[in-house]
């Protein structure tokens, strides 16, 4: 059984939950459960750690999971509740709300990669997921863009996540913000950019909405634009001057696992993100 | 070709990215269908993997990383 989480999340969750995950840190290199846990674990279903690793290179992962396996037991285990979910750290979309589907790459700027594992970011394809608020959906149905739908889009997806976790974008870095909707079409421009200009992102923005029976059905929208500098952890082998970054959203299937998975933008502030 | 002037205007945002380009450029960043890593079927939630772990008498493998592997760049 396969499990992706986000650990800043789970090891900071006082609930049954994180309990659970705290006690298979602990009994691996990642025991400091105060700082970050990211890793590859194996465990048994009542929680006994079997492996562990933070390599991620295939052998590595591959070995590790093969002595992890051979020591595992099949045996009958209780099923883990968690009927008190931590409120601070599970964030559910509101009611009536809607998910879109984020992607984000660096079209062109990089320099040569210096080795293939440089090279696998610079081809990367970032992903996040945007929530809407049931105003902001029932806003598009009528033909509105909401203000707050702008601005969050903006602050938290209109960034360059193909390396990992940037900051996003604050208020006051929100320099430009022309988005219009008219007959269906989104259209118009932003301009993002810190205090001195060493991060930005100039973009047109143009995309399609469709609406049916009260809902929307369809919306496609794509960002596209010189950019400047990272945030973060992001900053290892960055481009190195402008480089052209894109941004599409798409309205998600609900098909898909990722679809349940928490905007990164959520992390910063949950109540803040949404309003 | 005056009318094939007129409607690449008519289809085209007033600062330049036409209907064209968006859905070039939408198809693009659709993450690549084959991906081997998202052949696993990753679950998201803890209690539900832990769950089916424990009902099939499987070990279970997390991923655990800052920010979550299936929704982070």
């Amino acid at each position: 059984m396969s499990l992706a989480i986000d650990q800043w999340y789970t090891r900071r969750q006082k609930d049954s939950e994180g309990d659970y995950y705290r006690k298979i840190c602990l009994q691996s290199p990642q025991n400091n459960v105060n700082s970050t846990t990211q890793g590859l674990y194996l465990a048994t279903p009542d929680g006994k750690l079997l492996g562990f690793t933070n390599n991620r290179s295939p052998e590595w992962v591959r070995e590790m999971l093969k002595k992890g396996l051979a020591k595992y037991e099949p045996a009958e285990a209780a099923l883990l509740e968690n009927k008190n979910p931590d409120p601070n750290f599970n964030y559910h979309l509101p009611e009536g709300g809607l998910i879109l589907t984020v992607t984000s790459k660096v079209l062109s700027g990089y320099q040569a990669a210096v080795n293939a594992e440089v090279g696998f970011f610079q081809n990367s394809i970032g992903r996040d997921v945007l929530w809407l608020r049931k105003e902001e959906h029932q806003a598009l149905v009528r033909g509105e863009l909401m203000e707050s739908l702008k601005r969050r889009l903006a602050m938290y997806n209109l960034i360059d996540n193909t390396r990992g976790e940037p900051h996003p974008w604050t208020v006051e870095e929100i320099k430009k913000l022309d988005l219009t909707l008219k007959n269906g079409v989104i259209s118009g421009s932003v301009h993002l950019s810190n205090e001195t200009g060493s991060r930005s992102y100039t973009c047109e923005l143009r995309g399609t909405v469709e609406v049916k029976d009260g809902k929307v059905t369809r919306l496609d929208l794509v960002a596209k634009g010189p950019a400047r500098g990272a945030s973060g952890c992001t900053t290892n082998s960055m481009p190195k001057g402008e480089f052209t970054l894109a941004v599409a959203c798409r309205l998600a299937t609900g098909q898909d696992e990722a679809d349940k998975v928490m905007p990164q933008g959520a992390k910063s502030w949950f109540p803040d993100y949404m309003r | 070709m005056l009318a094939l002037l007129i409607a690449g205007l008519l289809c085209a945002s007033p600062q330049g990215l036409s209907d064209a380009d968006c859905k070039k450029l939408h198809d693009s960043l659709k993450p690549p269908a084959a991906e081997l890593w998202r052949d696993i079927p990753w679950k998201v939630s803890l209690v539900e993997a832990q769950n089916l772990a424990a009902k099939e008498k499987k070990a279970l493998f997390i991923w655990s990383m800052d920010g979550n592997p299936l929704g982070c760049g």
